[in-house]
């Protein structure tokens, strides 16, 4: 098992690189991010001294290299535009994304389960075919109209919750303020619904389907049969029996998912004027910010290897048969 | 049972969802305005765009003010005098100033702000380092007593256009930020303007709170929230439920929602920014489609008439607006020149006379216009309606259209083209500001590469003339000049529009410029 954790953390290492020259490659292809940092009318002597000022004179092997030597250092490099490091700017807007993320997931998760054990247990049913059809609807629909429709709706026409903007729960709680970060949860959560259902509702919709190809894979298995020819009451085994092993697959979802969902808050998060990670690299994207564009790019890249190695550690507890090496 | 709980839950939701939000509503001590974007940093020598700019204009004062008409206003000086050769601009402050944090503002302080946004090992990027500092030919400043201080300049320069450029400098104290590391002063502005800083929290809002007993301008609201929403469609929503009093930037297709939702009215002002589309002169264009017939004076006149301006404002920006007849403002433009109008068949009248019939497939040459998408009104839009007109004259003309980010990289160094559309900002208190762009045929904003002698050389003698009629003999000769040799295809000042709630008494400016200090309940 360590083994393979170390080789599974060598290879995240390869992968957070590969991603960093893409990115970095990417940036800088696509023109030369001097002329963002200078006004209208700079003269071109003002463009060279910026462009030198700011590094991009140097040639790219040697940016990126320079790079890479903060990196080993943990130093990821100051944004050019506000002027601080760039990693301090990911970790400031990370709760934010990380609230709206976990959110979802929960929404997406605690829905999907049931449901899709529903749609399993009652098949060919108007309760499956149903819950097929919403989860279809939930798939279909893009986030950025879903997002601006509930806006429209819910937030302006019946006024139940909030437009736009962010009350901070997990902030303040890593700050060590643990009743501020309570105190606000109730508001917060008010903020959540509706950016939190944008962007969960697709992986909501996908996960009950999951699961219900899932249990009705294991309620064909010989030993649900079995157990209900032991006598054993449906609600045990399809909790006991079917559920445990339906898991696995939802597991493995899991972990993609999140991923999945950080990388869908960009545009929820700028629907709903969330400040979170998803705007500041959209932001740093489009200014050309490359320190803050590589750090968020190397802190996303490092979160999800890590989730996906801490799955694969899980899938091995849930099924005895998989054996890591 | 579990039925009168679950209804009791419901009832209770529902009773507390209104109150809360209710809550984020702005009371009658409060002015929220939303804008698109957020500050880079709070530091007054970074200001790079009119959205931070609207935020700073209110913590920091400046000497001078750019009124809505273009005037320029004493503020924290009252007056001010120029040597005899125009190159030293000596300020008399208002006494009894102090910064936010209650320290005397001096001329020592008025000196250090912009020694401080000029010094090289600040590597400001700023406007004021970037734009204003050599567009005065920025020596270096002298302190002539505690409220006297005196800007120097390598050269003379028309008055008006001078002093806009030096109220573009916001004032803070020394000690305040002489002790501070740049990363430090960029968290914490203390300012010299009517409103104080409170809190940033990143892209999401700035509070501001009125400094008392300011009395150089008027501060009729205690707080003042600056919101940052991204998106038209949620700052239209924020207006329309009354929980932000002004927002920027309104899509011209949701200006009736806003005017039929009885909260809010949209103003719209035709703003100071010049839209046009360039024809491109640099040689590195010269085997580009079109490249040897836009050289041609008869075929940039012709093409002129072939594009419909007025029906393009009304359709794809939702508004009326004049056709441009030079790249002035109003009103400083030549009052002699008529816009030109929409003629296809004289377009292509003199198409033909300029020796570009149309093939047999009816084509006369093929060109290539680029544009960008995402940075000004409806833009991607436009490019391609102006593509058709150019086209149904006989000049078939392709779109390349890049996102934004990726067109400013090309702009700088002046690689688009053959036909380029783009906006450049302007002024509303000098022709000269305006015209600046064309300063020299290698200048950084002579996109075109527009190499007119005449033009070039009437621009040089501006340096030599002091009085303001000849000055404005000259700006009217070199107009006409732009005119008849035009090196842009002519269209609109870039139309503004603002969603103002009905509970204010507020009136947006053409120079989009967000002063919202003398705004009042109604």
């Amino acid at each position: 098992m360590g083994q393979y954790i170390v080789r599974r953390l060598l290879q995240s290492v390869i992968v957070i690189l590969g991603v960093t020259l893409l990115s970095f490659l990417t940036l800088h292809l696509a023109g030369d991010p001097t002329y963002l940092y200078v006004s209208e009318r700079a003269s071109q002597e003002e463009i060279e001294a910026t462009r030198k000022l700011l590094g991009f004179d140097r040639p790219l092997p040697v940016q990126y290299l320079s790079f890479l030597q903060g990196l080993v250092r943990g130093d990821l490099g100051m944004s050019i535009r506000s002027r601080k490091p760039a990693v301090d700017l990911v970790l400031e807007r990370l709760p934010a994304t990380l609230e709206l993320t976990l959110f979802a997931m929960i929404i997406s998760t605690t829905i999907a389960l049931p449901i899709g054990i529903l749609a399993a247990t009652k098949r060919g049913t108007g309760w499956d075919g149903g819950i097929m059809l919403l989860a279809m609807f939930g798939q279909s629909m893009p986030s950025f109209w879903l997002g601006i429709m509930l806006l429209l709706s819910v937030g302006l026409q019946l006024r139940l919750l909030p437009i736009s903007g962010h009350v901070p729960v997990l902030a303040p709680m890593l700050r060590g303020d643990i009743s501020e970060g309570l105190s606000n949860l109730p508001n917060a959560l008010r903020y959540l619904v509706m950016p939190g259902v944008t962007i969960g509702l697709f992986s909501l919709a996908r996960n009950a389907r999951l699961v219900r190809s899932s249990m009705l894979e294991v309620l064909a298995q010989d030993y649900v049969t079995t157990a209900r020819s032991k006598g054993l009451g449906e609600r045990t085994v399809i909790l006991k029996h079917a559920f445990r092993n339906a898991l696995i697959p939802v597991v493995t979802m899991l972990g993609l998912e999140f991923g999945f969902l950080l990388s869908g808050v960009v545009v929820t998060e700028t629907v709903f004027s969330w400040p979170g990670v998803g705007r500041l690299v959209t932001n740093a994207i489009t200014q050309r910010d490359i320190p803050v564009v590589q750090a968020s790019v190397v802190l996303f890249s490092f979160l999800f290897v890590s989730l996906n190695l801490l799955v694969d550690l899980i899938y091995a507890q849930l099924d005895p048969r998989i054996r890591l090496a | 049972m579990f039925r009168s709980r679950l209804l009791l839950l419901v009832l209770l939701i529902g009773a507390l969802l209104p109150l809360t939000v209710a809550a984020q509503m702005p009371d009658e001590n409060t002015l929220i305005i939303a804008q698109s974007v957020d500050v880079g940093a709070l530091d007054p020598a970074s200001v790079n765009s009119r959205a931070e700019a609207n935020i700073f204009f209110h913590v920091f004062g400046t000497l001078f003010e750019i009124g809505d008409d273009g005037a320029l206003r004493p503020y924290l000086a009252k007056e001010y005098s120029v040597s005899e050769d125009g190159k030293e601009w000596t300020f008399t402050l208002n006494e009894g100033l102090t910064c936010h944090d209650g320290e005397p503002l001096t001329a020592e302080d008025v000196a250090y702000s912009f020694e401080r946004a000029a010094d090289p090992a600040n590597a400001f990027t700023g406007n004021t380092a970037g734009f204003v500092l050599p567009g005065i030919g920025y020596q270096g400043m002298r302190v002539d007593g505690d409220l006297q201080v005196t800007v120097l300049t390598d050269r003379y320069q028309t008055p008006n256009l001078r002093l806009a450029l030096i109220s573009e400098v916001y004032i803070h104290c020394k000690d305040s930020y002489s002790s501070k590391s740049l990363e430090e002063a960029g968290q914490n502005p203390i300012g010299s303007g009517p409103y104080r800083f409170v809190e940033w929290i990143p892209d999401d809002r700035i509070v501001l709170e009125a400094v008392e007993g300011y009395t150089l301008r008027p501060t009729n609201f205690k707080t003042q929230i600056w919101r940052v929403i991204p998106e038209a469609s949620t700052r239209v929503a924020e207006l329309i439920a009354g929980n932000v009093d002004v927002i920027a930037n309104v899509p011209p297709d949701q200006i009736e929602a806003i005017n039929n939702s009885g909260v809010a009215t949209v103003q719209a002002v035709a703003g100071t920014r010049r839209i046009y589309v360039g024809f491109q002169f640099g040689e590195n264009f010269k085997d580009a489609p079109g490249y040897d017939a836009l050289q041609k004076t008869e075929v940039r006149v012709a093409l002129q008439y072939a594009v419909d301006v007025p029906t393009i404002c009304q359709t794809l920006l939702g508004t009326t607006c004049k056709r441009a007849s030079s790249m002035v403002n109003p009103p400083n433009d030549n009052p002699n020149l008529e816009p030109y109008p929409y003629d296809p068949a004289k377009a292509e009248e003199l198409l033909d006379a300029a020796g570009y019939p149309r093939n047999a497939d009816g084509v006369r040459f093929e060109t290539v216009l680029m544009g960008p998408r995402g940075r000004y009104l409806n833009d991607a839009n436009v490019v391609q309606a102006i593509a058709q007109y150019l086209t149904d004259v006989g000049v078939k003309t392709t779109v390349d259209i890049r996102d934004w980010a990726e067109y400013r990289t090309l702009v700088g160094p002046k690689e688009i083209g053959p036909l380029f559309f783009l906006g450049t900002g302007g002024g509303t208190w000098s022709a000269l500001y305006d015209m600046a762009d064309l300063s020299a045929p290698n200048a950084g904003t002579n996109y075109t590469n527009w190499n007119n002698e005449e033009w070039f050389k009437l621009w040089n003698s501006l340096a030599d003339i002091r009085d303001l009629d000849q000055e404005r003999e000259v700006i009217n000769q070199m107009l006409e000049i732009f005119y008849n040799d035009p090196p842009w295809l002519l269209l609109y000042f870039q139309p503004d529009f603002y969603g103002v709630s009905n509970r204010l008494d507020w009136n947006a400016r053409r120079d989009e410029w967000i002063v919202i200090y003398n705004a009042k309940l109604k």
